[in-house]
């Protein structure tokens, strides 16, 4: 494996892989965490890209990269990366139920391929009876998945798994890597297509993988493709997010006070090029729960960029926030194609609010973000984080981040314990019936209130998503 | 919060079981202290406490003059709403006691008066209250707590209305008095009402221009009982209207009477808003509210009696998220002094979703109906809210949702909204990053508004105790319930340097 094909992303996996290989029982939990995550995302990816793909010649290259992959034990990590990029990439050619039995035929190594399948249908109906009184009717189509902090895992889980998968997984469901870029750069390095800058990434593979002369040796064939994924990453992330920071970061001029929601890299990078540009400006970070992403940008810009002029707000202030600004910028989870923008959600209502004060929306997307599909709301294109995150902080977030008064409010907590048993918390929300607790992690926000979208072809307005959509993730390579 | 969580620390009971024991004096100072350290918050209980307070301010003074116990409800009411000028509740009520003394003394001064002078064909009853309605617009209009009505340019005003009217410039002494421009809106508000408007427009001008005008003939009878008020308290009429000491007790039994009802009002205005649950909620609703509120809560529990919905609730973090989750879990809050708790309505089948505040968009599209309990009401329609709901109306706008309003009378303020920043109060920055997080907290601006300015345009309707509305017609309200001389209760001091002191 060249040393192209080790993109920097791929450095925060490795240590953590090995913490995995310490501790079996975590990473069982990972595992299992992974594969139902990979589960879900399977689904999620059968209906998505329809690129005729000779199927065969997928599950050909996916067999060889099994089997290379366990003849060779010290490129077992690549491997075992693109033998499931195969099966992914291989998903929107058959259909998915058939596909698995029919492959692990084929592959020379059926028994890794198995367990797994049959773990994450044995676990299923015990998580199942749990979940079901406490979907929400609405979101009833979206898959909750339970994290690894919450699941409790008992089931075997195979071990077959690498462990960078592994771990990968576990920082997905940890968010620890969170956000459509970090997590593109780290797709390509393992997988889990949940991010729209996945699917692209695995289409573009995929793409590639299908021209690949199948005459050609494994061992080049999978050189080659390292070295394509390194491009790909240098080109389409790296060097797009470096090109849009430029040209967003014309748009803070003197004076200027940026608005921005939660976090997101390439806003970072193009306030900190701002700053370094020596332009005197002002930052509005605002924040929500329960992921204090914004924060996490707070505290990194203060790191590089000290002596920046940063405001901080919670979610409930964004009316008072965007009365100061003179700019948001946004970055974005996906920009769909009806020039609608997927990000994080209370994206459309800071953008909303903006408009409503005339305040220009900018948003920051490289156009592997840029997706085929289209939404009109929120609902349907989503994704619903365990409800439990939004009730773990809640008792850490009082106790660490009201200080006083949160004592005052545990302690009386505690007193109407003493005196009233009757009085529950919200962390027994479970055992309350018709109380249910939702996580959207996603919203979309309608194009009118999008000013400009950057991307690295320069900047667009939001009609012209499906142009760029069609340039940069349809017709290149 | 502190008030509806901590027993022992000064609060709204402990203030009212003090009042029975201390003097005035030391309760006054009490209660202004409790509002400064915010001991005291939630229109309710400002309401609850300045209701309490002025009770027995009337009761122990021994003031027989009507005049001179409003002047000293007007001092009290100033000290009060000088501690916490954002709690609006405080000085709406000391503007309806005042009204309350007014009517009293104006019903004695009728009495004593009118009987001899009043033709009897003159519409004397309807005349007497309605007449006075039609002041107030014109001066809530020009009010804002803050900056204070008083810093307007007398000539600003005078012109403001002599352009409306010419013939009321020429009408007009130096007081800026009828408002032609209102009385007209006033018929166009409601039918029944209209009549005695104008009858009033005629009326006015009859007791101040020597003209006269074609309506009233007998103007100087109606000047001292119908509009005592604007002819200010040193009209010489007034000190010969009141004929002895023995009517001089009846009006503080009146008064007190009267402030007892207001009393009575405060209790069942959750339940008069409930009344009207089920004109609103129809079944299979998807209903979205935020933070906790008691007199939604109840709006939504009486629905619940008769009909399935569901309720997305959002949490109102920083601020009110721990109330709120409390509200859903256990259900809303009895007055804090009583433990007792409403029953939770996922206990009554409702489903309940929380949601963070965040999502509020992302759901829009599939709500039926936002339902919000507002901190003030203002008098052109707009409202003060928790953090938030800015947004939230927004939204609701955005995807044409209705959005109603529940709010008791008693949250309705006189006040305009110029400045709307003003308004906003800045709570503990500590609730969004903690004081351990010095080294984060130092660095940055740490910013944690407390209320929202909801705009007019954003409020489908209102749902008051007396009934539905739309944020339109509240100014009629406002009208019907503050006297226009009480609606600027600092004209002697400026409060809007007490607030900046404060």
């Amino acid at each position: 494996m060249s040393d192209q094909a080790q993109p920097k992303g791929e450095k925060p996996t490795q240590p953590a892989a090995e913490d995995t290989k310490i501790s079996p029982a975590e990473l069982k939990k990972r595992a299992k965490a992974e594969k139902q995550a990979r589960r879900a995302a399977q689904k999620e990816q059968t209906g998505g890209p329809a690129a005729a793909e000779p199927s065969t010649n997928g599950a050909t290259e996916g067999g060889q990269e099994e089997h290379e992959l366990k003849q060779k034990g010290g490129q077992q990590q690549k491997g075992q990366q693109q033998k499931s990029r195969q099966r992914h990439g291989q998903k929107p050619a058959q259909d998915s139920r058939p596909e698995r039995p029919g492959q692990s035929s084929s592959s020379t190594m059926p028994p890794r391929r198995r367990p797994s399948q049959s773990n994450t249908t044995t676990s299923k109906p015990t998580l199942q009876p749990k979940k079901e009184k406490r979907e929400i009717e609405l979101f009833s189509h979206l898959t909750t998945h339970p994290r690894l902090h919450t699941a409790g895992t008992t089931a075997s889980i195979s071990k077959d798994i690498h462990p960078a998968v592994l771990a990968l997984g576990y920082q997905y469901s940890t968010y620890t890597i969170c956000g459509s870029s970090a997590r593109c750069i780290e797709y390509l390095k393992s997988c889990r297509p949940l991010a729209e800058s996945m699917g692209n990434a695995i289409r573009w593979l995929k793409k590639l993988i299908a021209e690949i002369d199948p005459a050609m040796p494994e061992h080049e064939a999978k050189d080659f493709l390292g070295e394509e994924i390194g491009r790909f990453v240098r080109e389409r992330v790296v060097v797009s997010g470096k090109a849009i920071a430029a040209t967003a970061s014309k748009q803070i001029k003197r004076g200027s006070v940026v608005l921005t929601y939660a976090k997101s890299s390439i806003v970072e990078k193009t306030i900190l090029q701002a700053w370094e540009q020596g332009t005197e400006f002002r930052v509005i970070v605002v924040d929500s729960r329960p992921l204090f992403e914004g924060r996490k940008l707070a505290e990194s810009l203060i790191q590089a960029a000290p002596g920046l002029e940063l405001e901080y707000l919670p979610f409930s202030g964004l009316a008072h926030a965007v009365r100061d600004a003179t700019l948001v910028l946004l970055g974005a989870h996906s920009m769909l194609s009806n020039g609608r923008l997927l990000s994080r959600v209370g994206t459309a209502s800071v953008a909303m609010q903006a408009q409503r004060r005339n305040v220009p929306v900018i948003v920051l997307c490289e156009s592997v973000k840029f997706s085929g599909k289209v939404a009109l709301d929120s609902i349907v294109l989503n994704e619903v984080a365990p409800a439990e995150e939004l009730l773990l902080p809640f008792p850490a977030s009082s106790a660490a981040a009201a200080g006083p008064s949160a004592m005052t409010s545990t302690t009386t907590k505690d007193d109407d314990d003493d005196e009233a048993p009757k009085l529950k918390h919200l962390k027994d929300w479970k055992e309350i019936p018709n109380l249910q607790v939702l996580n959207l992690m996603y919203d979309v926000t309608p194009a009118e209130y999008i000013r400009m979208v950057i991307c690295e072809y320069g900047s667009v307005p939001p009609s012209s998503v499906p142009v760029v959509h069609g340039m940069a993730n349809a017709m290149e390579v | 919060m502190p008030t509806s969580t901590v027993g022992h620390t000064p609060s709204l009971s402990t203030f009212l079981k003090s009042l029975k024991t201390n003097d005035i004096e030391s309760s006054i100072e009490l209660l202004v202290s409790l509002l400064k350290r915010r001991q005291i918050r939630n229109s309710r209980q400002c309401a609850l406490a300045t209701t309490h307070l002025l009770l027995s301010v009337v009761a122990k003074e021994r003031i027989r003059d009507a005049q001179k116990l409003i002047e000293r409800i007007r001092s009290v009411g100033r000290r009060l709403v000088a501690a916490q000028p954002r709690e609006f509740a405080v000085g709406n009520i000391v503007r309806r006691v005042l009204g309350v003394v007014r009517e009293v003394a104006e019903d004695n001064e009728d009495s004593s008066v009118g009987s001899e002078l009043l033709s009897p064909g003159t519409p004397t009853t309807p005349g007497t209250s309605e007449a006075r309605r039609p002041h107030l617009p014109k001066t809530f209009s020009e009010f804002t707590p803050l900056h204070g009505a008083a810093a307007l340019p007398e000539s600003f005003q005078t012109g403001l209305h002599a352009s409306s009217s010419e013939l009321e410039s020429l009408a007009a002494d130096s007081k800026p008095q009828r408002p032609s421009l209102m009385s007209s809106t006033t018929s166009y508000a409601a039918q029944g009402p209209s009549l005695t408007s104008l009858f009033s427009i005629l009326q006015h001008p009859a007791g101040r221009s020597p003209a006269g005008s074609p309506g009233m003939s007998t103007p100087t009878a109606f000047s001292p009982s119908m509009k005592p008020s604007s002819s200010r308290p040193a009209t010489p009429q007034r000190p010969g209207t009141a004929s002895g000491p023995k009517e001089k007790m009846d009006i503080k039994a009146e008064v007190i009477d009267g402030i007892k009802e207001l009393l009575d009002e405060l209790d069942v205005v959750d339940s008069q808003i409930a009344e009207n649950a089920l004109d609103h909620i129809h079944s299979n609703e998807i209903v979205l509210t935020h933070t906790s509120s008691q007199t939604v809560q109840k709006f939504l529990m009486t629905a619940a009696r008769k009909r399935k919905f569901t309720v997305f609730h959002a949490e109102a973090y920083p601020n009110n998220h721990e109330a709120t989750h409390a509200t859903i879990l256990n259900g809303a809050a009895g007055d804090e002094d009583t433990d007792e708790r409403w029953k939770p309505l996922t206990d009554m089948g409702i489903t309940v979703i929380l949601i963070p505040d965040s999502a509020v968009f992302a759901l829009m599209s599939r709500i039926n109906k936002v339902i919000l309990a507002p901190h003030a009401v203002l008098a052109n329609g707009s409202l003060l809210a928790a953090a938030g709901a800015s947004t939230i109306a927004r939204a609701a706008k955005t995807h044409h949702v209705p959005v109603v309003v529940l709010s008791g009378v008693y949250k309705l303020s006189p006040v305009y909204p110029f400045d709307t920043d003003e308004l906003i109060e800045y709570g503990d920055p500590s609730k969004v990053v903690a004081f351990e997080d010095a080294a984060f907290a130092e660095k940055v601006d740490v910013v944690n508004p407390v209320y929202d300015h909801v705009e007019e345009d954003l409020v489908d309707l209102y749902i008051t105790n007396l009934g539905g509305c739309a944020p339109s017609y509240l100014y009629r309200i406002v009208a019907d319930h503050y006297r226009v001389e009480d609606v600027d209760l600092s004209s002697k001091e400026g409060v809007g340097a007490a607030v900046k002191a404060a």
